[in-house]
């Protein structure tokens, strides 16, 4: 997936000058948030393929996806060097934004390998 | 109760792995159908005006602490004040602006062609769907659900005895019309089926990222989709545009009530304090 390899190289500043009033790059800042969408999307579906392989069913699935998305998060937050006032202006945004938008995809993509693997 | 079936390969050869993939080509194919068929509109120059007056006002309001409190005073009464300013709209010209967008032709039918691209895709392969693959188990979902679900998942099967895990090929297809949202948002670069919010966004001339929009616009829209594949849909869809619409000029008040609002504080005081903390650190 290009998209992605190229998108995690690019996380751009959004707040250089650090001043008591914080100022924000919105383009900067949009680019970060795309970036998280997209780390997030991937995630959840090499999640979803995971889980189907292994032979997850019903709450444990569930609780997997959770640990994905956790590990997402953390994988951003190292990717962001621990400062994260740099990249976002909140701490919501990196660690819950989006958490529920790969629910589908994982859900998808975990129906799928599980079917093809185990089922079939 | 739950016994375990076993499932012909054949179901995962000409069911599943062919129904997924024409769902993904059929929407690259859209998208590149919308691309291709996309009209180049003329923006009118009033509607771009107002949008780059909001676009103004609002980078006013944010950088309000960074220019000395008379500038941003003068700067201020030059939007806001009762004779010229720009952002004062009498009440009478609001109801009217908003009135003719929403009887303007040639946005009424572009808005047409985009819910026609999205509808008309979805409800062949429904039908498609329905008509060769009904009748029998597609596929085992990982985690069980209620039996309230039973209807809804297993159209096509008359036994009530099965596992409600195992679903017939309709709900595969609407599990692949979510999940493949996913993909396609990595796969084609942007949210292609929101092209019409931004649009709207670039002809109010908003220099605004759509992406919050975009979700909540995107989700009330496949919702829709599939929930009611009818006309009914279709008057929804008009009315949640010309509500963004005359969110779009009602907006202009609502600037200037912001702008009204805003408390000066002048930030470069504090900045001389700073550098000279930076300095003493430097110099030690």
């Amino acid at each position: 997936m290009t998209g992605h390899s190229d998108s995690s190289s690019s996380e751009k500043k959004s707040n250089e000058e650090m001043n008591d009033v914080p100022v924000f790059s919105a383009e900067n800042m949009q680019n970060n948030m795309k970036v998280i969408y997209y780390s997030r999307t991937f995630m959840s579906i090499i999640g979803g393929v995971i889980a189907g392989i292994l032979g997850f069913t019903g709450f444990m699935g569930f609780v997997f996806y959770f640990l994905v998305m956790t590990i997402t998060s953390i994988g951003l937050i190292a990717k962001a060097k621990f400062s994260v006032h740099l990249y976002v202006d909140s701490w919501n945004r990196i660690i819950l934004d989006g958490f529920m938008g790969g629910l589908m995809s994982f859900v998808l993509f975990w129906t799928f390998a599980y079917d093809i693997v185990h089922i079939f | 109760m739950a016994e375990d079936l076993v499932l012909d390969t054949a179901i995962r050869d000409w069911v599943l792995i062919p129904l997924s993939v024409v769902m993904v080509l059929i929407g690259i194919l859209r998208y590149f159908v919308s691309k291709l068929m996309r009209s180049s509109q003329v923006p009118d120059p009033k509607i771009v005006k107002e949008g780059q007056v909001i676009v103004r006002a609002r980078n006013l309001r944010a950088a309000a602490n960074f220019i000395p409190p008379k500038s941003f005073r003068s700067r201020r009464v030059y939007f806001s004040n009762e004779e010229n300013g720009l952002l004062f709209v009498p009440k009478g010209q609001a109801q009217n602006a908003q009135a003719q967008m929403f009887s303007d032709p040639n946005m009424a039918m572009d808005m047409m062609k985009k819910n026609l691209s999205m509808i008309i895709p979805q409800t062949l392969t429904f039908a498609w769907v329905n008509f060769f693959f009904s009748g029998f188990v597609a596929a085992k979902i990982p985690f069980p659900l209620t039996q309230r679900f039973r209807s809804m998942l297993q159209n096509g099967i008359d036994l009530s005895t099965v596992d409600v895990s195992y679903v017939s090929s309709r709900s595969w297809y609407f599990l692949n019309l979510f999940g493949l949202r996913g993909l396609f948002s990595l796969i084609l670069g942007e949210e292609n089926a929101t092209d019409d919010t931004q649009r709207m966004m670039q002809m109010s001339g908003f220099g605004f990222d759509p992406s919050k929009q975009c979700a909540t616009c995107y989700c009330a829209a496949t919702i829709f989709c599939a929930s009611d594949f009818c006309a009914a849909w279709v008057p929804d869809s008009y009315r949640n545009f010309s509500q963004c619409f005359s969110q779009d000029h009602q907006s202009l008040g609502a600037e200037k009530d912001g702008l009204d609002i805003v408390q000066h504080e002048w930030a470069l005081p504090k900045f001389e304090h700073r550098a000279e903390a930076v300095l003493r650190k430097l110099t030690m």
